[in-house]
């Protein structure tokens, strides 16, 4: 079972990523969730839970924008830690769609890379494997203060007036 | 000068434990080298041909001499003996050991300076013109907008995985002393129609392989949305760059491919969707950040002559090492880095303790880093030149060639930097050889002669009057040479004159060169650069290429 970094907490994931079998909800591509976008109401009133989708480093995250309310967990993938895009889509996601749902950084995710990511609003992570997700939570706290205004609420460091 | 306040403090020391456990777990094995590298990068740390190398930004040139005394520290204990300045405001050590980078750091930061991000594909130091506050010709002093930018972009958690390096530039005189126009961004202290003083924004110049001169994309930008339009700039570029080819990667190659009124189209749409939780710069922090940058209490002085009846060494140096500070009985001196037979740019920590002290007793405890790799001690008194000559001449920094020929940039090229083709060291000591008679280079003028030992063009060969490039060949070092380039006023990139020459002939081919510029100028107010412009390089280049000793 996948465990995820979840505000704070390692727990199970409930969901199933694309193409995985199995239990719980499915997280759906971008391209898949457009196409059945009027369908996501009638899932998540079955399944009594919202939709789940899957961003890559390309993905237009302003597509998401009449949906967003539906929309339970955006999961945005790092096919490496180098590509910086996800942190860019993370804040659009945030502040310009005002998007409240758990919003995960999954692929090459390691502990150095978390206080960044918090910031941009992330607040769970599906680590690289091999990362310890308990010691890299050490990390959430590695500043105190901060010199940008950013949308994450996981960590809030200080910043000046 | 800015001093750092609690967060500032805070923020640095954390930067430093954040480092130390990185370092630890690479050399326990626990990072790999691939993942420890874009953490070393950055925090200034490369692998270089020799062991690593440290980069220490000094953000927009500002030095006090409690820093530079600190750097002096470094080289001592953890180096050998010296540090090399950079062309981007920088200080680089090439001797450190990897374990001891952490206490280097932790040292840096007791004095309120640091390496963060001065490498990998993140915001670099953000660089400026070394004459700030004191030019005559500036319209407002650009450093406290430096520092707003340098707190911005530190550690901005959107745009620390860019697609590539990106480099700052800001000026407030329309002189540009700070090569604003090959930076990603160079930004522009001018007064707008209504003469409130805004932000003329140019983007995508740049050097290395692709030199481009940067693209206005902004007339004017009123001063507290500056980190708003930056956020903009800096979003559409980490979003839309190129990331699948490191030399299509800078930000020149997305305003190219898209096209300077696409790309301005959308950084504006960015900028006007963004306006909610975009960055705002209060008049308060605008205000403690000017106030951090007042005046030094001057004093009020004679304006004298202090070369009459001096002696000629001093007269010499008085003539081209300094230059007029706007206030009356002052003046500006420059620190000559380029002693012939040395290494461009690089100083001793003896030097540097030595120079700190003199700047405690003459210059208001400061000291200034410029772009082409001298210092500058800003706020002399005329009536202490004589003594300060006195004292800089038997420490090797007073070398009276500063604009002339032999004040040239050259970066580390092979001798240090892993990247390069060829070296410049040699080159330069080639050249310090071949123009050692001052009354020649004097009667040469202002020429600035730039080098790179690669393509990457650390030492800015394109905007030389005089560029060199140096290239592989084989195995063998040969030297490309480019004419007509200039980083300000007519911004232009230069032109190649041909093949490239071999070695040894470097030095005999800058001696056609200007042979050719004697001949031909319109009298000594003719310089250089205007000559290679009236005449184009076809005179020159029949001169290099006249016999068959030279070409290749």
């Amino acid at each position: 079972m996948r465990q995820i970094l979840w505000q704070r907490e390692l727990r199970a994931d409930p969901w199933r990523y694309p193409g995985e079998d199995g239990e719980g909800p499915l997280v759906q591509t971008l391209a898949e969730l457009l196409a059945d976008a009027g369908a996501v109401v009638a899932d998540g009133a079955a399944a009594g839970s919202a939709a789940g989708v899957r961003l890559g480093p390309t993905d237009d995250v302003a597509l998401l924008a009449p949906l967003v309310a539906r929309l339970a967990l955006v999961v945005i993938e790092f096919e490496t830690s180098g590509d910086g895009r996800g942190y860019s889509q993370a804040q659009l996601l945030r502040q310009r769609l005002g998007y409240q749902g758990e919003l995960r950084a999954a692929g090459a995710i390691r502990r150095d890379h978390l206080f960044l990511l918090a910031r941009c609003g992330f607040d769970a992570f599906d680590f690289a494997p091999g990362e310890d997700a308990r010691a890299a939570l050490a990390h959430l706290e590695s500043y105190r203060v901060a010199y940008q205004p950013a949308s994450g609420r996981l960590v809030q460091p200080r910043m000046r007036p | 000068m800015y001093q750092y306040d609690e967060i500032d403090r805070s923020f640095v020391n954390e930067r430093v434990a954040e480092f130390r456990d990185q370092t630890r777990r690479f050399l326990a094995g626990e990072l790999t080298e691939d993942e420890f590298r874009p953490l070393r990068l950055r925090n200034g740390l490369y692998i270089q041909t020799h062991a690593p190398m440290l980069r220490v930004a000094i953000p927009y040139g500002l030095l006090s001499t409690r820093q530079l005394r600190m750097l002096a520290h470094i080289a001592r204990r953890y180096d050998r003996g010296y540090g090399h300045f950079s062309t981007r405001q920088n200080i680089q050590y090439n001797w450190p050991k990897l374990a001891e980078v952490p206490d280097i750091l932790a040292e840096l930061a007791t004095v309120e300076m640091h390496a963060i991000q001065t490498s990998g594909n993140c915001i670099r130091n953000v660089t400026s013109d070394h004459l700030a506050g004191v030019a005559a010709d500036e319209l407002e002093d650009p450093r406290p907008w430096c520092e707003l930018i340098r707190q911005w972009s530190t550690l901005h958690p959107e745009f620390n995985y860019l697609p590539r390096k990106f480099k700052i530039a800001v000026t407030g005189a329309p002189n540009d002393r700070a090569a604003s126009a090959v930076h990603d961004i160079g930004l522009h202290l001018v007064r707008g129609a209504d003469g409130a003083v805004g932000f003329e924004v140019l983007v995508g110049g740049g050097l290395g392989r692709m030199p481009i001169i940067g693209k206005r994309i902004r007339a004017w930008l009123p001063q507290q949305e500056l980190l708003a339009y930056l956020e903009a700039i800096l979003r559409v570029y980490n979003r839309y760059g190129r990331r699948d080819n490191i030399h299509r990667a800078r930000i020149k190659v997305l305003v190219k491919s898209l096209g300077t009124e696409e790309f301005t189209r959308q950084v504006e749409a960015e900028y006007a969707a963004n306006r909610a939780v975009a960055p705002n710069v209060g008049a308060a922090e605008i205000a403690r950040l000017r106030a951090s940058f007042a005046p030094p209490r001057y004093k009020e002085l004679d304006d004298t002559d202090p070369s009459v009846s001096a002696a000629p060494d001093f007269v010499a140096w008085y003539r081209h090492n300094t230059r007029a500070h706007k206030v009356a009985g002052y003046r500006v001196v420059f620190v000559s880095l380029k002693k012939h037979g040395e290494a461009p740019g690089d100083m001793t920590d003896a030097q540097m303790d030595a120079l700190a002290e003199l700047a405690d007793r003459h210059s208001f405890g400061e000291v200034r880093v410029t772009h082409d790799q001298n210092l500058v001690l800003a706020d002399v008194p005329q009536h202490a030149l004589r003594t300060l000559h006195a004292e800089l001449a038997p420490l090797g920094l007073a070398t009276p060639n500063i604009g002339t020929l032999t004040d040239m940039i050259c970066c580390p090229g092979l001798d240090f930097c892993s990247l390069a083709n060829a070296g410049s060291i040699d080159i330069a000591k080639q050249i310090h050889e071949q123009f050692d008679d001052f009354d020649y280079l004097y009667d040469l003028g202002e020429i600035q002669v730039k080098m790179s030992g690669c393509m990457n063009a650390c030492g800015h060969h394109h905007v030389g009057h005089i560029g060199i490039l140096g290239v592989d060949k084989h195995g063998e070092e040969w030297y490309q040479i480019t004419l007509g380039g200039s980083a300000t006023g007519e911004v232009a990139l230069g032109e190649v004159i041909g093949p490239s020459v071999p070695k040894a002939q470097v030095a005999a081919t800058l001696a056609r060169i200007v042979g050719v510029y004697l001949e031909r100028r319109d009298g000594e107010a003719e310089n250089f650069l205007q000559v290679v412009r009236r005449l184009g390089i076809a005179p020159f280049k029949e001169r290099v290429y006249a016999t068959d000793t030279v070409a290749a």
